[in-house]
């Protein structure tokens, strides 16, 4: 029988396998920061354990770096804390930094790939649930916590119940692709399976809506898998994927002949066997923005908040869940998503922050300015991301917009740093998660895509991108 | 394991209810522990006592890789969580630090077991008694190494060659 790209990785990489119980399986490449890593190096400390890879982990920081001059010291003493403590902790295991000065410092999620780190058919873990993203490229990856970046750290193994592959067809074509992205595509799933839909699988996208992507919208969909409640998402690597790694800073030196050998192997056979399958067509997708707490709560910008009970289609918890969301988010059904005001736009996230991201929100901002009642900023992925907007000009098109334009990081996603929302504020963000308090305390989130996020901040409201000329 | 229920009639609670971001921060657990499940009920640190269990619905502790969340609700007292379906991050990280027991339970225990109830949980006979109302359920069994990490008190305790 045929074996689907995720058993193929499996077998490489299973270590000790025992039946009905989970495997021991070998870590290719380990990524790391500053949250959640100093119990687990603390940990190595106390039983006299060194880091076993140090060549295969590497670091850097963003959950909490401050996103403005990066010349002025950290004033939260806490956040300066564990910058300090990764430094200290990387400079005594042996461990590869880029540091908060760093120009490859960044977002993991976005500096993995930039860097050529991310390989196809590899196992990657960082403790971070986003890991998912490294999906993108065809590797394994997966996020773990804390425990399991220590026993990583020691072993460079970690315990895994063989999850079960799930099959995922985005068929069909965009009819304006830059208006309907991929954000879309993904928020389309999750609405349509929901945030346990996923629950101990990998997913695989297959199917010409993957294929037609560039490797910066597949990064979006695989970072999203987790929102589903997968334990990670694979796309098989092509043409594009290749030519994307090609020549980065940790490209392998033989990396043509590993090219060669992924091109034959890393891919689903024709008579392999999924344990689920679901299909979403492409074709009339429209712009995706969420109306709740959580991102299953999404629909089409077109379309008006719904009730409780159109939403829960007769399932209690669901009804109640859809309740307290309206209530969090002080909204009423059948309020137009498009009359929706905003109080704020962030453009950022490991979902959202590289270039093309940039790119497309640019085109929408370019000669604009945003509505005066509306604070907005873009935080790029990465300061690579940074410095090939800014030879492009992107900058002087936000700050001419008002946007404000700052230093890479995870910054308003989850609201470890200064970049938080207030209590009651709407915001319109490109990122992950629109959980109660995520933004900060009270703050209410909108999951759209860039050019829908960048609309937002020039209209003051939601509206449908497609109206828009964004050739 | 006795113990006392405290129930979220709900499904899909986050990590980030469970213990917010800007926590991530505090490495003192007690301390970390004063802000338990801030996000969803303010008052669960005045009302939790050692010993009590969670009850919940489908896909609990869903979102971060946060280990956070498990080390929050155990520093609260916290012994178990009984839930209908687990995101599988927070599951592990239950397991591996042995913070707390991650329950499977069906609907039957979901739907007959109350806030304030005192139920007790038998892991080698995989049964829930739920003493206030005299009524017995099954969990699911935990798989054979998942048992034995948490008998051994977590992933670094558990020592596999000795199998």
């Amino acid at each position: 029988m045929g074996k689907t790209l995720f058993d193929k990785i499996w077998e490489s990489h299973v270590v000790v396998e025992k039946p009905n119980n989970p495997s021991l399986i070998y870590i290719d490449r380990h990524l790391v920061h500053e949250v959640t890593s100093p119990q687990a190096f603390d940990g190595l400390r106390m039983n006299n354990r060194k880091v076993r890879r140090p060549d295969l982990t590497l670091a850097t920081m963003d959950h909490n770096v401050p996103t403005n001059d990066r010349s002025l010291p950290i004033l939260d003493q806490t956040s300066a804390i564990q910058i300090k403590t990764l430094e200290k902790n990387c400079k005594d295991f042996g461990i590869t930094l880029f540091d908060i000065n760093s120009p490859n410092q960044g977002i993991v999620h976005v500096i993995g790939p930039q860097l050529g780190i991310t390989l196809p058919g590899s196992t990657i873990v960082c403790g971070d649930s986003h890991t998912s993203t490294h999906g993108a490229f065809g590797a394994l990856a997966l996020g773990i916590g804390t425990s399991d970046v220590e026993h990583v750290l020691a072993s460079q193994t970690m315990w895994l119940e063989k999850p079960k592959p799930f099959e995922i067809r985005v068929e069909g074509k965009r009819k304006n692709p830059h208006a309907v992205t991929a954000k879309d595509i993904v928020l389309s799933i999750i609405k349509k399976i929901g945030t346990g839909g996923g629950t101990g699988t990998v997913i695989e996208y297959r199917g010409e809506g993957i294929e037609d992507l560039s490797m910066e919208q597949r990064m979006t969909i695989c970072n999203m898998s987790i929102e589903a409640g997968a334990r990670a998402g694979l796309i098989a690597p092509d043409e594009k994927t290749f030519d994307y790694l090609r020549g980065r800073k940790y490209t392998p030196k033989n990396y043509e002949s590993l090219v060669e050998e992924w091109r034959e192997r890393l891919k689903t056979d024709g008579d392999a066997t999924f344990e689920k399958q679901f299909t979403l067509h492409i074709d009339d997708i429209a712009p995706q923005v969420s109306w709740g707490t959580n991102p299953e709560m999404t629909c089409d910008v077109t379309e008006s908040v719904p009730s409780p009970d159109d939403f829960s289609k007769g399932d209690p918890n669901q009804k109640k869940g859809a309740e307290k969301a309206l209530d969090y988010m002080d909204l009423k059904p059948g309020t137009p998503i498009e009359h929706i005001q905003i109080d704020r736009v962030f453009i950022g996230s490991c979902t959202n922050a590289r270039l093309e991201d940039l790119i497309e929100a640019s085109k929408i901002v370019k000669g604009q300015k945003i509505s005066p009642n509306v604070r907005a900023m873009v935080v790029p992925g990465s300061q690579m991301v940074k410095k090939q907007a800014e030879e492009m000009g992107l900058d002087k098109i936000f700050i001419d917009a008002n946007f404000e334009w700052r230093e890479a990081g995870c910054s308003m996603c989850l609201g470890m740093n200064p970049d938080i929302l207030s209590p009651g504020e709407r915001c319109a963000s490109t990122s992950n998660r629109n959980f109660e308090g995520r933004q900060g305390t009270g703050g209410r989130t909108h999951l759209v895509s860039p050019v829908m996020a960048a609309a937002a901040a020039i209209n003051g409201h939601f509206v449908d991108v497609r109206k828009l000329d964004l050739s | 394991m006795k113990g006392n229920i405290i129930k979220y009639a709900q499904d899909n609670i986050d990590t980030d209810v469970i213990i917010p971001g800007q926590y991530l921060k505090v490495h003192d657990y007690a301390e970390l522990a004063t802000h338990t499940m801030e996000g969803l009920d303010p008052d669960f640190h005045s009302k939790v006592k050692e010993g009590d269990f969670i009850l919940s619905g489908k896909n609990f502790g869903c979102g971060s890789s946060r280990e956070h969340a498990p080390i929050a609700l155990s520093h609260s007292g916290i012994k178990a969580v009984l839930a209908l379906s687990f995101a599988r991050i927070f599951y592990r990280n239950a397991v591996d630090g042995a913070f707390l027991l991650p329950i499977e339970i069906e609907q039957d225990a979901y739907d007959g077991i109350l806030e304030g109830d005192e139920i007790d949980i038998d892991v080698s006979a995989n049964e829930i008694k739920n003493l206030t109302k005299n009524q017995t359920y099954k969990m699911k069994p935990f798989s054979e190494i998942i048992g034995k990490i948490i008998a051994a008190g977590g992933l670094f305790k558990y020592k596999p060659d000795q199998d």
